[in-house]
């Protein structure tokens, strides 16, 4: 009895393992197969959705919308959203180039002072109402309105004027040069004046614009649907008959959803996965480089990187290459200057290649041959957590004991916000991401290294001053010659290199998955998705 | 209670236990006798030993460096040199699992010992004395109950920042009340039993009442729930890293070895593999020993 | 019973206004400042400001309380400080989904859990006891989030039988209730064995069997009903569990339920949905442990009600 017993229960102890074991196991076997080219899990999808009959596409994304007002969203996903129901007088291709769109042509003054806009003739808004010059002034009127603190405020604040001499015409007068201006006119979706009227404050969940689809149902949290716009301006489009959004935060439940055909596309496409797919049968994923750029910022007023040296020498003890195939999959590239080569005025730049010798001979000139203690801040996240946690592998072989400080967002902010002054500053390093959201070689700049921009006020969390710097990014963007802004922003980027507030890290791919009979679906180097030319083949 | 046992039919399901020897040696041998009578119990304070072995010695055991990363053997899967094959990093799992042991241990043991301290006192003063001292001690942890366990860890986090401490703070401060509460229940019940009352007619004061008569009442629960309570703040502080608020990301914490490796499930799924059949074994262990203590402690068997 | 039950309820109000407090206590005392999470990192100062005025954040801390209890009282929740949008309407679509999970795990861990529970008391020691024992433990103890992913891993990808989440049909809630559902199964069968065993114990079982009444009728009608209290201690707790903390199986499944909310409203720091939610959470429990405290007083007449 006794035996039995005891017998009994290693065989229950046994027996839990090896149930755990088959559960795993099971995972195992499909990623072993997949692999090798095989279809262990296509199989059971395979004949039901290897082909679409309909023209119903699901998009699944990482996160909520937050508002579909598109003066008013500040997240990738909002944007996205709006778009696929409004657009602005500009708007942006593939390659975040400014391209027309409900403006048919513009011209721009000598001075860079007045934009003449004349707009595309015989376009509705989904209510039926005319778009005309006065729709555009009644938008921009809205997004200057203090009262409504629109996200957009800021981007319009140089305009002066707005005229309408006839209704296809508008003219835009700018109180100084603004360099950017068309990338914000991009950023400005066109409201039906009518609706905007009747619907007031609603009008984030109850869009009316130009654009190529109609709002058909938003339920908070869970999916946005939109429907084909049967009278869009631009003949043929859209190719599908709806676009349903859903929100699938969680990184395997999104793969998933493309695995078994759930979803049509997916994005983002988590890189530690994009092996396992590739090359099943049915999918295909797509890579294209972004605007988000990832790096550390040392902050250079404090012991001990005030001293360009001990800057320099991090950025040689960090093997980029490394970093690439650790923490992003391999995919994603160097980020060989203080922004991608994706956002306007990048320039590339060389040096900082892995040198641990050199790194430790630096360290030692600048009086620390041991190395020294350090603190690195970041977000909670598991990919920024993997990020810092490679760095502080790195470093520790040059003799920087680094502490990982993992913070959930709102605290981390505060923690770098609340110092009012340079010298009440904690933050040591900050391991963090950035995206210009139009894409604005500006908008890659002044935030992060104008001496105007020390938190609170802005994100120079490098507490970087240089003022030849800060001469430069006024001085581009007054600039109205395209080529000159160039040559402002080459010198811009080649002394911050040189200067090294940064550990410059990497610039993300933008990764996503999809059926292989969906077309069209573009995600832009800025994270946004593009469905204008989605279609079924 | 032997004189019960001929009443008994032989093929009763209590048979055993009742027709149990009553004869005792002492309260320690007693409970070391039926205690050892739990067979699963048993292998389950074998494996919690091995445990506590690994938790001391583990750090001087590890076949490699846990935290010495080899970025040309990534996420290799199990083989001879790594039995449990490596990690994102090309780390050894295996001394990784090591290595957290203590770490793990530690964060739960501490938590629910600290919850355990302050809901059985809680507990029992709130069932024993009733009137506004119950309401004010139940209306407490109610405040608390409402808001969601793992929201109030968040929250706890959130506040005072993340590290170990406040993971511990946070694990044991939502363990409390339902401390608490069942204590406050099986007091209830025991304080209307004929021996407390006897004693309270007796003069016997409150306090010794509390402590002699009504405490050992509460031990089976307090048993149950903190055996129960260890494996659940191992997962409690497992969501916590999944949340991303986790004691220490870098550190071996076999939570955030989980959660952290979540995202390789289908690539590599020994990383997510191993860190949760320990995680599983262990709360299995100790759900197992709590099993057998609650049977052999139950202070009723000892009349 | 009638009274007691009248002085409990009484004593709601008190408590919910001092949760109310707490809650806005609690949510102010972490940091961040929700104006700099909306206005987005490349956001201005003035910005910053803009918005913090517009939602009356700069105010002292004892007026946006004042504020905020007076739009409370008039049954006003006011609107998202993210989105604009008022907070009923998100509320509104986000309760059913959480609802449904909550009833459908708690449901099956009810009767799994009893059943299991109840066998393992019988058969105690047998094997059904060993073999109910270790699936009740099993279920405690894998990490919610692991088992289901796992379960998407094996019957949405693989087999296809459910799909991956959402809430578009009954089947959507197969996988994330059994996830769910799994923990609070356990510690319902487990407590509800040691419940049993100890009221099994007691002199009235004894008795009952010793006036020979038969085994099922001991078990069912005495036994079951007296250990019903501790049970119906717990689910009634885990209750209050379910509701608020399904945070992580709405986050595999994608069910855009209120826990999510909870934490997409906590990231952002949206004072007016987080303080809705929680009053939310906290009414509900306390009517739940209302009902329990009173459920007491039904199942085991033993215990008096002294006011």
């Amino acid at each position: 009895m006794k035996a039995k017993g005891k017998v009994w229960s290693m065989f229950m102890l046994l027996l839990i393992t090896v149930v755990v074991a088959a559960g795993c196991g099971k995972a195992d076997n499909n990623g072993g197969t997949s692999n090798t080219g095989g279809n262990a899990a296509g199989n059971t999808e395979g004949t039901s959705t290897a082909t679409k009959d309909n023209k119903d596409i699901v998009i699944a994304i990482n996160a909520n919308f937050i508002t579909l007002d598109p003066h008013n969203a500040s997240d990738t996903h909002s944007i996205s959203g709006g778009r696929t129901m409004y657009e602005g007088l500009m708007g942006f291709d593939e390659n975040m180039q400014i391209t027309p769109v409900l403006a048919a042509s513009h011209t721009i003054s000598e001075d860079g002072l007045v934009y003449t806009f004349t707009l595309q003739e015989n376009v509705k808004f989904h209510d039926g109402t005319d778009f005309n010059a006065e729709a555009v002034k009644v938008n921009i009127a809205r997004i200057q309105d203090e009262k409504n603190n629109l996200r957009l405020r800021k981007s319009f604040a140089k305009v002066a004027k707005v005229e309408t001499p006839d209704a296809k015409t508008v003219v835009f007068t700018l109180s100084e040069p603004y360099n950017a201006f068309l990338n914000k006119v991009a950023m400005a979706g066109m409201i039906s004046p009518k609706a905007l009227q009747e619907s007031g404050a609603d009008i984030a969940k109850k869009p009316v614009g130009t654009g190529p689809f109609k709002l058909k149902e938003w339920v908070q949290g869970d999916r946005l649907v939109v429907v084909k716009n049967e009278n869009y301006w631009q003949q043929g489009l859209p190719k599908v008959d709806s676009v349903t959004f859903k929100p699938v935060p969680e990184n395997g439940s999104r793969i998933a959803m493309l695995k078994t055909g759930e979803a049509d596309f997916i994005y983002p496409m988590p890189t530690e996965q994009v092996s396992e797919v590739e090359g099943q049968e049915g999918i295909a994923i797509e890579t294209i480089d972004s605007t988000i750029v990832r790096y550390v910022t040392l902050n250079t007023m404090k012991k001990p990187y005030d001293d360009v040296k001990v800057r320099q020498a991090i950025n040689y003890a960090i093997n980029k290459e490394a970093y690439i195939k650790v923490v992003k999959s391999g995919l994603g590239a160097k980020l060989d200057s203080t922004m991608s080569s994706k956002t306007q005025y990048y320039s590339q730049q060389t040096g900082y290649d892995y040198d641990v010798a050199k790194a430790k001979a630096l360290l030692a000139e600048a009086g620390y041959p041991d190395g020294f203690e350090a603190e690195i801040w970041g977000e909670n996240d598991s990919e920024t957590i993997k990020g810092m946690q490679f760095i502080q592998q790195q470093l520790a072989l040059v003799g920087i004991k680094l502490e990982v400080k993992s913070m959930e967002g709102g605290t981390l902010s505060d923690q770098i916000n609340s110092a009012k002054t340079p010298e009440e500053a904690k933050i040591q390093m900050w391991y963090v991401s950035w995206s210009p959201s139009s894409g604005d070689a500006d908008g890659a700049t002044r935030g992060l290294f104008s001496s105007e921009m020390f938190p609170p006020a802005g994100s120079n969390t490098a507490y970087y001053k240089n003022d030849n710097v800060d001469k430069w990014i006024a001085d581009a963007n007054k600039s109205i010659d395209p080529e000159e802004a160039k040559g402002i922003y080459a010198n811009i980027q080649k002394t911050i290199w040189e200067e090294a507030p940064w550990a410059f890290m990497g610039v993300d791919q933008i990764i996503s998955g999809k059926r292989t009979y969906l077309e069209g679906v573009k995600v832009y180097p800025d994270g946004s998705i593009n469905i204008l030319n989605a279609e079924v083949k | 209670m032997s004189n019960n046992s001929s009443v008994m039919g032989a093929g009763s399901p209590l048979s055993e236990e009742v027709l149990a020897p009553a004869k005792t040696k002492g309260r320690f041998g007693a409970f070391i006798r039926k205690f050892c009578k739990q067979r699963m119990a048993l292998v389950a304070t074998c494996f919690i030993i091995l445990l506590f072995l690994v938790g001391i010695f583990g750090p001087f055991l590890t076949p490699y460096n846990p935290d010495e990363p080899n970025y040309d053997a990534l996420m290799t899967g199990p083989s001879a040199a790594h039995w449990a094959g490596t990690d994102e990093y090309g780390r050894d799992i295996l001394s990784r699992l090591m290595d957290g042991t203590r770490l793990t241990l530690a964060v739960s043991l501490s938590a629910v010992m600290i919850a355990a301290v302050f809901g059985t006192i809680f507990g029992l003063l709130s069932g024993y004395y009733g009137g506004w001292l119950d309401r004010l001690i139940m209306r407490g942890s109610d405040v608390l109950f409402s808001f969601p366990d793992l929201l109030l860890a968040i929250g706890i986090v959130a506040i005072l920042g993340p590290g170990l401490s406040n993971v511990v703070i946070a694990v044991a401060v939502f363990g409390t009340p339902s401390f608490a509460r069942i204590i406050r229940s099986v007091t209830l019940s025991a304080k209307e039993t004929l021996f407390v009352e006897a004693a309270r007619s007796m003069g016997a004061k409150n306090r010794r009442i509390i402590w002699r008569h009504i405490f050992p009442e509460t031990i089976s629960s307090i048993i149950v729930n903190v055996s129960m309570k260890i494996g659940g703040a191992i997962l409690a502080a497992a969501s916590l890293s999944f949340l991303g608020m986790g004691a220490k990301t870098t550190e071996p914490d076999w939570g955030a070895m989980l959660s952290m490796g979540r995202d390789y499930l289908s690539i590599a799924p020994h990383i997510v593999y191993f860190p949760g059949i320990a995680i599983f074994l262990t709360v299995l262990a100790f759900n197992l020993v709590g099993d057998g203590l609650r049977d052999a402690l139950d202070p009723k068997t000892k009349n | 019973m009638g009274r007691y039950a009248l002085q409990r309820l009484l004593g709601v109000i008190p408590l919910l206004f001092v949760v109310s407090v707490l809650v806005f206590m609690f949510i102010h005392l972490i940091p961040g400042d929700p104006a700099r999470l909306i206005a987005g990192k490349d956001a201005t100062l003035e910005e910053i400001q803009g918005i913090q005025e517009q939602l009356g954040l700069n105010l002292p801390l004892w007026k946006q309380y004042i504020n905020y209890m007076g739009d409370l009282l008039s049954g006003n929740l006011g609107n998202s400080i993210r989105s604009g949008m008022p907070v009923t309407d998100m509320l509104e679509s986000r309760v059913m989904p959480t609802l449904w999970l909550t009833f459908l795990s708690m449901g099956w861990a009810l009767v799994i859990g009893l059943l299991i529970g109840v066998i393992s008391a019988v058969y105690r020691n047998k094997w059904p006891d060993y073999a109910g024992t270790l699936t009740a433990i099993s279920g405690m103890s894998i990490p919610g989030f692991w088992l289901g992913l796992v379960l998407i891993q094996i019957f949405s990808v693989e087999l296809g039988w459910f799909p991956t989440g959402g809430v578009d049909s009954w089947k959507s809630y197969i996988l994330p209730s059994i996830t769910l559902g799994a923990g609070i199964m356990s510690m319902l069968a487990r407590y509800s064995r040691s419940s049993m065993l100890e009221t099994m114990r007691e002199d009235y079982i004894r008795t009952g069997r010793a006036k020979g009444l038969r085994e099922y009728v001991v078990i069912g009608r005495h036994a079951l009903r007296n250990s019903l209290i501790q049970v119906v201690t717990v689910a009634g707790l885990q209750f209050g569990f379910l509701l608020g903390g399904s945070v992580m199986v709405e986050t595999v499944f994608s069910i855009p339920g209120l826990g999510r909310l909870l934490v997409d409203s906590i990231l952002f720091r949206d004072y007016t949905v987080i303080q809705a939610l929680l009053l939310m959470f906290a009414t509900q429990f306390i009517l739940i442990n209302l009902i329990v405290d009173l459920l007491y007083g039904v199942l085991n007449p033993k215990i008096r009600y002294s006011s």
